[in-house]
């Protein structure tokens, strides 16, 4: 006997599958606990990385005066913090579009010695950093540039619509090898 | 009803036609800043009616002060004026519309969302929501990962991401639908990680785009195996799943998730190509290609298993 069965029909019945093998939904308080940023988790840990990261400025403050010769901006300062150490370096924003609330960003690290990685979570520190703007995940792609993809608070999707990639940056960034500050 | 009571509820009944046209709006802030002054209005009403009106009015009132207090997420007053609400009749428990108020599994997405815009956000709302579309989540997760315990990791990271931007939700959009675009993102994020170059680089794809004769769904015929997918034996059941699951791993990732958005999600070509940054025609390509591929794998598992028979 041969029965002819359409595929979306077998996809429905996989998914209702798995739907009835699915675990029991983790609580509400794990996944608030799960979904705290960990510069809540670790006031002090974010306050040293800001202070860096000021630091930072004034050593970048001369190549900072000036952007560079080139259709990219100012470099960025940035803090990379990997579980083993932290670097100071800057990246460098080759695109930025702020359109229908999201945040399309795409960067270089300056720093030739520091080593691609898959992904980083980016925190986005402003001026006055009592807590971070923003955080996203940066993904490395084939030309060797890390692109976010993110939406926007309200607040920021404004502030941010006119920036340009030739703009001062109003932030500077963290940059974790993981979620959770490294 | 009192003329003060009346004129009240009225006008707060229009500031919440106003406030549902904002959400539906998706203007949020001014959605929000309506249902609060109804909320006002009602409870003013409520007060009034203790006062001077009569037993009914003032539970009239509480009523749809409650309902515009969940309107705009403010869940310790609305459950404050339940309990009043009952301390004034004790009936109220057992009313119909006073249980679906008090039961948080039964409240709607608009109103859930709501409490879990709010700082701090109300956990049981939050716990309702989760279970509501766990599992629905859960499900597509599997199909794109093809494992579960990756899907479980997928479907918490995804509740995670939404909860780190929960102020921005929006109560008047599609839940479900932002829950799995954020999931399926997240998950396209680790492919691309993973497998950065590879059989799903973009220029493969192109290959796809092509035009190509019938949008039929396929179908395939499964030797032997299945008179009817409900009259299958766990067995059966539990050998077809992991042939799907052969079939759907030999798709690209980005074929796979066309396929569960396609058909799974419900989405149409236009909108699954709008998130790609391709035309409808591209997408329908895709999805085509994608039921050719899953025809042939499932055929092959077919005859080889009548073969074995």
């Amino acid at each position: 006997m041969s029965t002819r069965i359409s595929i979306e029909e077998l996809l429905r019945w996989r998914a209702a599958r798995a739907e009835a093998e699915a675990p029991p939904a983790p609580r509400a308080a794990r996944l608030l606990e799960m979904a705290r940023p960990w510069w809540e988790i670790w006031p002090e840990r974010f306050q040293s990385f800001v202070e860096r990261l000021g630091r930072i400025q004034v050593a970048y403050g001369h190549a900072m005066a000036e952007p560079r010769q080139s259709h990219t901006g100012h470099p960025v300062p940035a803090l990379i913090v990997r579980a083993v150490e932290e670097l100071e370096t800057s990246v460098r924003v080759l695109y930025l579009n702020v359109r229908d609330g999201r945040l399309r960003l795409r960067f270089q690290l300056d720093a030739a010695t520091v080593q691609a990685q898959e992904s980083f979570e980016v925190t986005f520190v402003s001026d006055k950093p009592e807590r971070p703007l923003l955080s996203a995940t940066a993904i490395f792609s084939l030309d060797g540039e890390y692109r976010i993809d993110t939406e926007l608070s309200e607040e920021l999707a404004h502030g941010w619509e006119p920036l340009k990639v030739t703009d001062r940056m109003p932030f500077r960034l963290i940059l974790c090898s993981d979620k959770d500050g490294g | 009803m009192t003329d003060r009571v009346e004129r009240l509820m009225s006008q707060a009944a229009s500031l919440g036609s106003w406030g549902a046209v904002a959400r539906q709006q998706g203007e949020e802030v001014a959605a929000d800043a309506h249902f609060r002054k109804a909320f006002g209005l009602a409870l003013e009403a409520a007060n009034q009616a203790t006062d001077g009106g009569s037993h009914p009015t003032r539970l009239d009132a509480l009523q749809v002060a409650a309902r515009f207090a969940l309107d705009c997420g403010a869940v310790i007053e609305a459950r404050r004026l339940m309990d009043e609400a009952f301390s004034a009749e004790a009936s109220t428990k057992f009313a119909e519309e006073w249980m679906q108020l008090r039961d948080v599994t039964a409240w709607p997405d608009t109103w859930l969302i709501a409490a879990v815009r709010r700082d701090p956000p109300d956990v049981q709302a939050l716990d309702a929501l989760a279970n509501r579309y766990w599992k629905s989540l859960f499900g597509r997760c599997r199909l794109l990962t093809l494992n579960h315990q990756k899907a479980s990791d997928l479907a918490q990271e995804a509740w995670c991401r939404v909860l780190r931007t929960r102020h921005a939700l929006k109560p008047g959009g599609n839940f479900p639908a932002y829950l799995t675009t954020i999931a399926t993102n997240l998950w396209r994020d680790w492919y691309r990680s993973a497998r950065r170059a590879g059989p799903m680089a973009d220029h493969r794809l192109e290959s796809l785009d092509a035009a190509n004769p019938n949008e039929d769904g396929e179908s395939v015929a499964l030797v032997d195996r299945i008179p009817d997918l409900k009259a299958l034996t766990p067995e059966d059941q539990t050998l077809l799943a992991m042939d799907i699951d052969n079939a759907l791993e030999r798709l690209t990732p980005q074929l796979r998730e066309v396929l569960v958005a396609r058909f799974i999600t419900g989405e149409s070509c236009a909108e699954i190509g709008q998130r790609y940054g391709r035309t409808e025609q591209s997408i329908s390509g895709w999805v085509r290609q994608a039921l050719r591929e899953m025809k042939l794998q499932l055929e092959g598992a077919s005859r080889g298993a009548a073969a074995k028979a």
